[in-house]
C-alpha cells in the first residue's frame, strides 16, 4: 500500500501539475470570451422575441441546462467530425478526426455557456425598470442611446455577480476535461499517479490549485462589485 | 403652442382615451385633474410618445403629426423639444446628480462637458440641489430625487414640460418643497401641463384647469371656476371626494 | 462513421433501464443536502459560536474544489483505507464487492450541503427581521418562531433556486460514470462498446437527461404555482 500521502513526493510533483494550469486558463479565457458574445446574442435575440428564432433558442437552452455538460463535450468530440468531417477535409484541407479535444471541449463549453449566460443577460436587461428607459426617451435620446447610455450599465451591475459566479463555474468544469485526454491540471496529476503509483500528492495538488484559484477568482469579482457599486457588494 | 385632436388610445379592449382634444397656449400652466384611469396620464405620456396614441392629430409649433403616421423622427422632435416628470422620479440609478442632468445636454445636445456642467450646476442651485450634485439617486430622499428629475427635464430648456403626478409618490411633509420648485418654474414663464391631484397648487398656479374622466374631457376652465362652480355633475362629485382629503392634509 | 438509428435506440433503452440509478441517487442526495444545508444554514444564521465559523470556513473553501477532483480524492482514499477499516471493523466483505456508488453519494451530499446551504441562508437574508419580532411578540420561542413563521416565508424565496439546484444535481451525477458506477450515461454507452458507435450513446443519454429535467421543470412549475400565490401576497407588504 504505497498511497499513503508523503510531503516528499508531494512538494516533488505539485510544481509539474501546477505547471498544466495554464492549458485549463486557455479553456476558461476563450471559452468565456466566445460564450459571453454569444450570450449577448442569445438574450437579445429571446428579448426581441423573434418568432421561429425565440422557439428555436428556447430548445437549445433547454437541452444546454438540462444535460450534463459531460455529454455536451462527448457529443462535441464524437458527433462535430461526423457532421462537418467531410466539409472541412475537402473545403479547407482539416481532418477534424486529428484535432486538438481541447477545440471540441471548448466549442462544448461556449454553446453551454451561451446559454447559461444569455439566461442571465436577459434576466439582467429585463430587470431594468422601465422607466428608466422612458427617463432616457423623454430627455430626447435615441433607442441605441437609450439601450447603450442608459440600460445596459445598469444591467451589467445586476449580472455581475452571476457572471462571476458563472466564471468560476467554468474554470471548475476544465476539472472534467482530462476524461477526453486533454492533459489539464487533473490529466497531469492522473498521468503521474499512473507513472509513479502514488496518486494522492497529484490530486491533492490539483485540489489546492483549483480551490485557491476559485477563491483568487471571487475576490477579483467581488473587488469589481465593489468598485462598481461605489461600496458595497453583496456575496451571492 | 400645443393642440391635440381627437386622440384615441386603447390598451386591448379597453378605451383609454376617448376622442380627447385639448388646446394650450404659449406660456400657460394648465393642470388636468380627474380620477385615476381617467386616462390623465396617458394623454401626457402620449404627448412625449411614451404611449403611442392610436390616431389623433397633434399640433406642436409649426410642426404636425398624425399619431397613426408618427415616424421614429417626429418621435425624436417631440421628445427634444418637451421635457418630462416623471411620478417615480426616474432617475438614471446609475448616475449622479449632476450626471443625470447633464447626460442629455452631453449626449443629446451634444454640448461640451463643460458647458453642460456650467448649465447643469445652474439648474440645480435653483433647485437648491447643488450641495448634491455629487450623490448617487439611492442617497437621496423622494422629494429631493424629484427636484433633480425637475433639473433635468429644465436644463435642456424644453418649450413645454410635462409633469405626470410628480408629488403623488412622496411623503406628505415633502410634497410642499416639490410644489414650490415647480412653482419656480411656472413663474420663469414657461408652457407647462401638470396632471397632479395637488387642488390648492392647481389654484394658486394653473392658469387653466382640465377635467377628465372617463377618456373624455368633462369640462375645462379658470381654477376658480372648476372648483367652485362646476358646470357638470361628474366634476362636482370628483371634488366633493378630493377637496375635504386635500384641506386636511394641509 | 456514421449515426445508426438502431444503435441510437439500443443505446436508448439501455440508458432507460439505468435512469432508476441515476434518479435514486439525485433524489436521495438532494434530501440529504437539503436537511444538513438548512441545518448549516441556520447554525450559521443564529451565529452560533464556533460552529458558524468553522462552516462559514468549510463551506466556503469546499465551494472551490471541483466535484470531479473530490470524487477522485475521496474514490482513491476508499482504495487505499478500506482494507485496514474493514479489517478494524471485522468487515468481512471485499472490497470488489462494494458497489463504489457509496463514494458518489458521500462526495455529491458534501458538495450539494454546501451549496444549497448557501442558498438558504440567502433566503434567511430575504426575511425581514420584523418577521422574527412578531413571532416572539406573540409568545413563541426561537424554534417555534423558526419553524411556524420563518421556514414557511423561505420556501417560496428559496423555490426558484432549489429547482436549478435539483437540475445540477442531476447533472453532477453523471461524474460518478468516473468511478465505474453504471448510470444513464454508462449505461447508454453499453451497447455502444459493441459496435464502437459512441456517439448515438452520447445523444441518447443526452435525450433521457434532458427528458428527467423537463419533468422536474414541469413539477417545479406546479410547486411555484401553488406557492405563487402566497408569494404574491407575501411580496406585496
Amino acid at each position: 500500500m504505497g498511497n499513503y500521502f508523503s510531503s516528499e513526493r508531494f512538494v516533488n510533483i505539485f510544481p509539474k501539475v501546477i505547471s498544466c494550469l495554464s492549458v485549463n486558463l486557455h479553456i476558461v479565457f476563450w471559452s468565456m470570451f466566445f460564450g459571453t458574445v454569444l450570450a449577448i446574442f442569445v438574450a437579445v435575440l429571446r428579448i426581441r422575441k423573434v418568432p421561429v428564432i425565440s422557439g428555436f433558442l428556447g430548445v437549445y437552452i433547454s437541452f444546454m441546462r438540462g444535460t450534463p455538460l459531460l455529454v455536451q463535450m462527448m457529443i462535441a468530440f464524437y458527433g462535430i467530425p461526423l457532421v462537418l468531417g467531410n466539409l472541412f477535409l475537402n473545403v479547407f484541407g482539416i481532418n477534424l478526426n486529428r484535432l486538438d479535444p481541447v477545440i471540441f471541449v471548448e466549442i462544448a463549453i461556449i454553446l453551454n455557456e451561451g446559454a447559461f449566460l444569455g439566461e442571465i443577460f436577459r434576466g439582467a436587461i429585463t430587470s431594468v425598470p422601465a422607466v428608466q428607459a422612458e427617463a432616457g426617451y423623454s430627455i430626447g435620446m435615441t433607442g441605441a442611446q437609450t439601450f447603450y447610455r442608459i440600460v445596459l450599465p445598469q444591467a451589467f451591475k445586476v449580472a455581475l455577480p452571476h457572471y462571476g459566479v458563472d466564471f468560476i463555474g467554468v474554470f471548475q468544469n476544465t476539472s472534467l476535461v482530462f476524461l477526453l485526454g486533454v492533459v489539464d491540471v487533473l490529466g497531469k496529476a492522473k498521468t503521474l499517479g499512473a507513472a509513479t503509483g502514488h496518486s494522492i500528492e497529484g490530486y491533492l495538488s490539483a485540489a489546492l490549485i483549483y480551490v485557491a484559484f476559485s477563491l483568487f477568482l471571487k475576490a477579483v469579482f467581488l473587488l469589481a462589485e465593489y468598485k462598481m457599486n461605489n461600496g458595497t457588494a453583496k456575496v451571492i | 403652442m400645443i393642440e391635440l385632436t381627437g386622440v384615441k388610445k386603447a390598451f386591448g379592449k379597453q378605451e383609454v382615451l376617448k376622442d380627447v382634444s385639448i388646446k394650450v397656449n404659449d406660456g400657460e400652466v394648465v393642470v388636468i385633474l380627474g380620477p385615476s384611469g381617467s386616462g390623465k396620464t396617458t394623454l401626457l405620456r402620449s404627448i412625449n410618445f411614451l404611449e403611442k396614441a392610436d390616431s389623433g392629430i397633434m399640433k406642436f409649433g409649426d410642426k404636425e403629426i398624425n399619431f397613426k403616421k408618427a415616424g421614429k423622427k417626429d418621435i425624436l422632435y417631440m421628445r427634444r423639444h418637451t421635457g418630462f416628470v416623471f411620478q417615480n422620479y426616474g432617475l438614471f440609478a446609475h448616475k449622479t446628480v449632476l450626471q443625470n442632468v447633464m447626460e442629455g445636454l452631453v449626449q443629446v445636445q451634444k454640448k461640451s462637458k463643460a458647458e453642460a456642467q456650467k448649465i447643469a450646476e445652474d439648474v440645480l442651485e435653483k433647485v437648491g440641489m447643488l450641495e448634491k450634485k455629487d450623490s448617487y439617486p439611492s442617497q437621496l430622499s423622494g422629494g429631493q430625487q424629484q427636484r433633480v428629475g425637475i433639473a433635468r427635464a429644465v436644463a435642456l430648456s424644453p418649450e413645454l414640460i410635462l409633469f405626470d403626478e410628480p408629488t403623488s409618490a412622496l411623503d406628505p411633509e415633502l410634497v410642499g418643497e416639490t410644489l414650490e420648485v415647480i412653482k419656480k418654474v411656472a413663474q420663469t414663464g414657461i408652457t407647462m401641463i401638470v396632471v397632479t391631484h395637488e387642488m390648492s397648487f392647481a389654484e394658486d398656479v394653473a392658469d387653466r384647469v382640465i377635467f377628465m374622466d372617463g377618456g373624455v374631457v368633462v369640462e375645462e376652465g379658470k381654477p376658480g371656476e372648476i372648483f367652485y362652480k362646476p358646470k357638470e355633475e361628474r366634476t362636482r362629485q370628483f371634488l366633493s371626494r378630493i377637496i375635504p382629503q386635500d384641506a386636511y392634509v394641509i | 462513421m456514421s449515426f445508426s438509428m438502431q444503435n441510437f435506440y439500443d443505446s436508448f433503452k439501455s440508458a432507460l433501464l439505468y435512469a432508476p440509478v441515476t434518479i435514486k441517487l439525485t433524489a436521495i442526495t438532494f434530501i440529504v443536502s437539503l436537511i444538513f444545508g438548512a441545518v448549516i444554514a441556520t447554525i450559521r444564521n443564529y451565529r452560533i459560536p464556533v460552529l458558524s465559523q468553522f462552516f462559514a470556513f468549510f463551506v466556503t473553501v469546499y465551494l472551490g474544489l471541483p466535484t470531479m477532483v473530490a470524487l477522485l480524492i475521496y474514490n482513491l482514499l476508499f482504495m487505499t483505507l478500506y482494507a485496514d477499516v474493514a479489517n478494524a471493523f471485522h468487515i468481512s466483505v471485499p472490497i470488489s464487492d462494494v458497489n463504489p456508488i457509496i463514494i458518489g453519494y458521500f462526495t455529491l451530499i458534501i458538495g450539494t450541503t454546501c451549496s444549497i446551504s448557501e442558498s438558504i441562508r440567502g433566503a434567511f437574508r430575504g426575511i425581514e427581521k420584523v418577521q422574527y419580532e412578531a413571532g416572539y411578540s406573540i409568545g413563541m420561542g426561537r424554534f417555534k418562531t423558526l419553524t411556524r413563521i420563518i421556514f414557511p416565508q423561505m420556501i417560496p424565496i428559496l423555490l426558484p433556486g432549489m429547482q436549478n439546484s435539483l437540475i445540477g444535481l442531476l447533472k453532477a451525477s453523471n461524474l460518478v460514470s468516473a468511478i465505474s458506477v453504471v448510470e444513464i450515461m454508462t449505461g447508454a454507452l453499453l451497447p455502444s462498446l459493441l459496435y464502437y458507435s459512441y456517439l448515438e450513446g452520447y445523444v441518447a443519454a443526452a435525450l433521457v437527461y434532458w427528458i428527467i429535467g423537463a419533468a422536474i421543470e414541469i413539477l417545479a412549475h406546479f410547486a411555484e404555482k401553488r406557492c405563487g400565490k402566497y408569494l404574491k401576497i407575501a411580496t406585496e407588504s
